[in-house]
Order: C-alpha cells, then structure tokens, then sequence
C-alpha cells in the first residue's frame, strides 16, 4: 500500500518534472540570443532576410503559442523537421534512441552488479590491499572523461593488438546487437566509467552495515561470514546504492553522448552532436526533451527499485 | 574577521604538519597556477606557428611529445592549452559556487515561499544531465570561453545551492542566530555577517571539488566541439582534432589525454585532501 501510493506520487513528479524540462528546454532555444532563423541563414544574413525567414518559419508569433504547438507535436510523437536533412525528426530520433539504449542497458547490466560486487569486496577488509587497488582505480577512473578512457582502449585493443573494432560506424538501420564485438569497446568504457562511482558508493554503505550492531547479533549467533554479508548486510546497503544508480544515470547519459561520439555509434548522443555542428536547432531541441525524459524515467525506475528492495517496506 | 580566521585555520593548525603529500599538493596548485598564468611564455616552441617541415613527427628530444599534422610542437600547445582549459574550469565552478551560495544563502534563511519557488527552479535545472544542459546553452549562446563558463556554472548552480541550503536550515535554527536577530540585526547582516562566515569552508571545500568536475565537463564540451575553435590550443580539442590521426600518430590525441586526466586526477586529490582536512574535528568545522 505505502509502496503503491509511492509510485503513484512519484509518477505526478515526473509528469510535473517533464512539463518544466519542456518549458525550460523550449525557454533556453527561444529567450536565449541566436535563433533558428540565424541558424538557416548563417551570420551573414541581412536583416530583412532574417525577418522574412522568422515570419516563414511562425517565429514571430508569441512564446506561449508557439511552445504550445511544439509540445502539442511531441505529445503526437512530432518533433518537427530537421534543417539538416529537411526530414520530420521523429523517425530518426526513435531509431537512435534504440540503439543508445541497447549501449545504456548493456552497461547498467554489466556495470551495476559488478560495482556492487566489488564494493562488498572492498568493503570486507578496509585499508586492506584489494580495498586501496579497487578504491584507487575508482578515483582515477572517476576523474578521467571517457574519451580519454576510450581511446587509450582503442589504442590498446584494435590499433597495437588488433582485436576488436576501433570504430562503430554502421548503416543506422542495422541492428547493433548483431554486431557484438562492435559494442565491446563503447560498453567496456561506460562500464569503467560507472565502476568507479558505484562501486565507492556500496563500499562506503557497506562499511557502515557490517559495524552496525544487527550484524554484530548476526556474527556472535554463530552465522558464516558470507551469509552475514550477503543475508544480513548486503539487503540493507542494496536501496541507497540502486537511488544513486538511478542519480547515476545522468553521468551515463553525458557519457554515452562523449562515448557514441568517439566511436562513432549511430545513438542519440551522436545524432545531438552531429546536429550541434550544422546548428540543427529542432533536432537538438527533440534531443535534449527526449534525454531529460529518459533521465527522469530512470530516477523513477531506480526509486521504485530501491523501494521494492527495501525488506522494511515489502509486503 | 572569518576570512582570516579560515585562512588561519588552514594555514597553522593542519598544514603546520605538512607532510610530503601536502607538500604535493601545494607543488601541483603552484605549477598550475604558473602555466595559466605564463604558460605562452614558458613554453619553448609557438603553440600557432605552423612548420611544415616537422609534421607528424614522433617523439624526440627536439619535441617530446611529437608535432601536429601542421607540424606544431605538442609539448608546447599542451603548455600554452593550460589557461584555456583550466581558466574556464575555475571561472565556471567560482561563478557555480557564487550563484548557488548566494541562492542557497537566501531561500535556506527566509523559506516559506522563496524558497519553495528557488529550489522548485533548482529541481528544474537539476533534471538535466549536466553535459547535456551545457551543451545546449553554449549552442544557443555561441562558441566562446564565456559563453562555456556560464553553461557550467548554470549545471552547478542547483547542487551548490541545495548544500548551502540544507546547511543554512540547521544553522538558522541555532541561538547564535536568535540572538542577532533580538539585538535587532537586518536580514542582510545576518545572511552576510552571521551565516556566510560559517558556510564558508564548506563553499571552499564544495569549490574544489568542483573545478575537477568542471575540467571534466569543459574538457568534454571541447571534446565535442562545443565552445572552442581551432586553434585554440584547448586540450579537449587537441584530442578530437587529433583522434583522425590515431593509428598514424598516436602521439597526437595521447599526450593531451593524459594532461587532462594528470590535471583532473591532481585537483580531485587536492580537493579530497582540503575536504578532509575540513572535515577533521578541530578543522574549522561550521558551529
């Protein structure tokens, strides 16, 4: 019951989040200097020019009726038309979120149990030399952008041993899970990336359970070290550690964009970084509703998680 | 008065026993601060002149990190990159750091409605992904350093002001306060003479941290081609003007990897270290 109500709460947020993520992202294309009718034209337009494209395009219309149609199209599931290639954005949009999510779910399969593993690990014997190896990957980890990262991986895997794919680049229509070892490398990034916070977060949540005194109770019954850890312990640091996940996946987000970018994979953040080169406004503008949404879908899934794990308030 | 005494507290009572990492520490901040500040002089090539007869040379002792596809020094660009990298990092997390303390100054100290309609605007801000809420204001604002600085500011803004806020929440509660406020104090006195000295090492601390996050961030924006153009000698760009060349010369997008990954590693350890060095009892914690 409390949980059921929880999630219903939750869901209004996130309507309420996604009508101000609209509102702001249509404020910060139309209030800020540089339009869409400069974006057309370039610098070197006249005036007039820019005046006349304005008037073609519905610009000079008030910001109320204008944002009202544009959320009016998305919510039909019309983001309007690119100025790059002329054609409604819809289409394209829906195929390159696929595919960026195919990247974000493999990482956060790969990536949450294993940080949450080596967390634990790290966490039975603190200062101990596997703690300090695992902590100091993370700081280091955490502290490099991915394309450092990535490319040190692609210097290493497909250019001085050649093993694996340096680059992504396929025909958008094609399926990337039928290209397995063109995703080894992206995934294997984003997962460094997420280690090095997850895993700094179970440990430090861990480390807190095992001195608490329920697990003290637990060892003095006689109980096994590993079933202290993983029956008694490991139940009650699993919430926090899901919530920061989901606060995570912002991070996954701006890495996936860096990521898909440096490997060339045709995902969302790709399609947003090649638009920013040609000053494709609507495009961007379609991009970053659709990202802020995905975000907050996910804090929403993470919160819900952490909740259906929390044994305090199951049943 | 707080000033001081912050700066006392750093200075005497933990850095008094400086041990070697410590003393890293100042060295790493002492070499930065140079290269912002001299870094085109220092640097023994031109980070912009162009010299065809040496491109894409591999490392040597003329030049240690190779040349470019336009055959300038690496070494040299990655000295004189420093004040654009890191200048828009540090201006941007101060600027962060300043709106969001001021924000949270405010709506912690005079609730009620203000500070449900600021935080509501801070929850807005903070439902982008970072990367993604600079990444369209530089586009809208155009391609210059300032321009960068204000998209990551505006990324900090809402984390700065919900720390500083939850700690004027309980710092609003304490005698100290009660009492200006009976002497008869303004509100601005209190925000300014009573609350800010006692925030003010967790907003040095909160700064800190930040500017690693901003490197990161700006070192992205560039990465991708937002906000910087050729040929400043950013590091980011280095890298994405580089990467074409990486099976010919690797040397060329490595090299200023690594400087952005030395920097950003160094300024998180020295962060981490202030952040401890506060958080120790007797460390000038806030009362």
């Amino acid at each position: 019951m409390i949980a059921l109500t929880f999630i219903l709460r939750r869901c209004v947020m996130l309507v309420l989040v996604l009508v101000a993520v609209s509102v702001l992202t249509f404020g910060i294309v139309n209030v800020l200097p540089g339009d869409v009718a400069t974006a057309v034209l370039g610098d070197m337009a006249s005036p007039e020019m820019v005046e006349a494209v304005r008037e073609r395009m519905g610009l000079d219309r008030p910001l109320d009726a204008r944002y009202l149609e544009w959320v009016g199209g998305v919510l039909h599931g019309d983001f309007g038309r690119s100025l790059q290639h002329g054609q409604p954005i819809a289409p394209m949009l829906l195929g390159r979120l696929g595919n960026s999510a195919i990247l974000g779910l493999i990482t956060l399969g790969i990536a949450a149990p294993l940080s949450i593993a080596l967390g634990v690990l790290a966490a039975l014997r603190p200062g101990h030399l596997l703690d300090r190896a695992i902590s100091s990957f993370a700081v280091g980890a955490h502290a490099m952008p991915e394309y450092v990262i990535g490319l040190l991986a692609i210097l290493c895997f497909s250019i001085w041993l050649p093993l694996l794919p340096g680059s992504s680049l396929m025909d958008p229509n094609e399926n990337p899970l039928n290209r397995p070892e063109a995703l080894v490398l992206p995934v294997g990034v984003l997962v460094i990336g997420m280690l090095a916070v997850i895993s700094q977060v179970t440990r430090a949540g861990m480390i807190q359970a095992l001195g608490s005194p329920y697990v003290r109770t637990a060892t003095l019954k006689g109980l096994p070290r590993w079933k202290v850890v993983l029956k008694h312990a490991l139940p009650n640091v699993l919430p926090p550690t899901v919530t920061e996940i989901g606060m995570y996946c912002g991070y996954v987000i701006g890495g996936l964009v860096v990521v898909e970018t440096l490997f060339s994979y045709a995902g969302l953040g790709q399609m947003m970084t090649n638009a920013v080169s040609y000053r494709d406004i609507p495009t961007i503008q379609a991009g970053v509703l659709v990202v802020a949404a995905a975000y907050g879908i996910g804090n929403l899934l993470a919160d819900v998680a952490a909740l259906l794990l929390n044994p305090r308030l199951r049943g | 008065m707080a000033m001081s005494q912050s700066l006392v507290l750093v200075t005497s009572r933990r850095w008094r026993r400086l041990d070697a990492a410590g003393i890293a520490c100042l060295g790493f901040v002492l070499l930065m601060v140079l290269l912002i500040l001299f870094g085109p002089q220092i640097a023994p090539r031109s980070a912009l002149a162009f010299d065809p007869l040496h491109s894409l040379e591999g490392p040597s002792p003329a030049f240690p990190f190779g040349t470019d596809e336009f055959g300038r020094d690496i070494f040299s660009r990655i000295i004189a990159g420093t004040r654009p990298t890191l200048l828009v990092a540090l201006a941007a997390a101060a600027l962060g750091v300043l709106l969001g303390t001021s924000t949270g100054l405010v709506a912690g100290y005079v609730g009620g409605a203000v500070d449900e309609a600021v935080m509501r605007v801070m929850d807005t801000l903070m439902s982008f992904p970072g990367l993604i809420l600079a990444m369209l204001v530089v586009v809208m604002l155009g391609p210059d350093a300032m321009n960068v600085v204000i998209a990551i500011a505006l990324v900090f803004w809402p984390r700065s002001a919900r720390l500083v806020r939850s700690v004027v929440l309980d710092l609003a509660t304490r005698e100290f306060i009660d009492a200006a406020r009976s002497r008869g104090e303004t509100r601005l006195f209190i925000l300014a003479r009573e609350l800010l000295p006692n925030v003010l090492m967790i907003i040095v601390v909160d700064f800190s941290l930040r500017v690693t996050a901003a490197i990161l961030l700006s070192a992205s924006l560039a990465y991708l081609g937002i906000g910087v153009t050729p040929p400043t000698p950013a590091w980011g760009l280095m890298v994405r003007d580089g990467q074409q060349f990486i099976e010919l010369a690797w040397w060329l997008p490595v090299f200023p990897s690594l400087a952005i990954a030395v920097v950003s590693i160094g300024t998180l350890l020295v962060g981490e270290r202030l952040r401890r060095s506060v958080a120790t009892p007797g460390g000038g914690r806030p009362r």
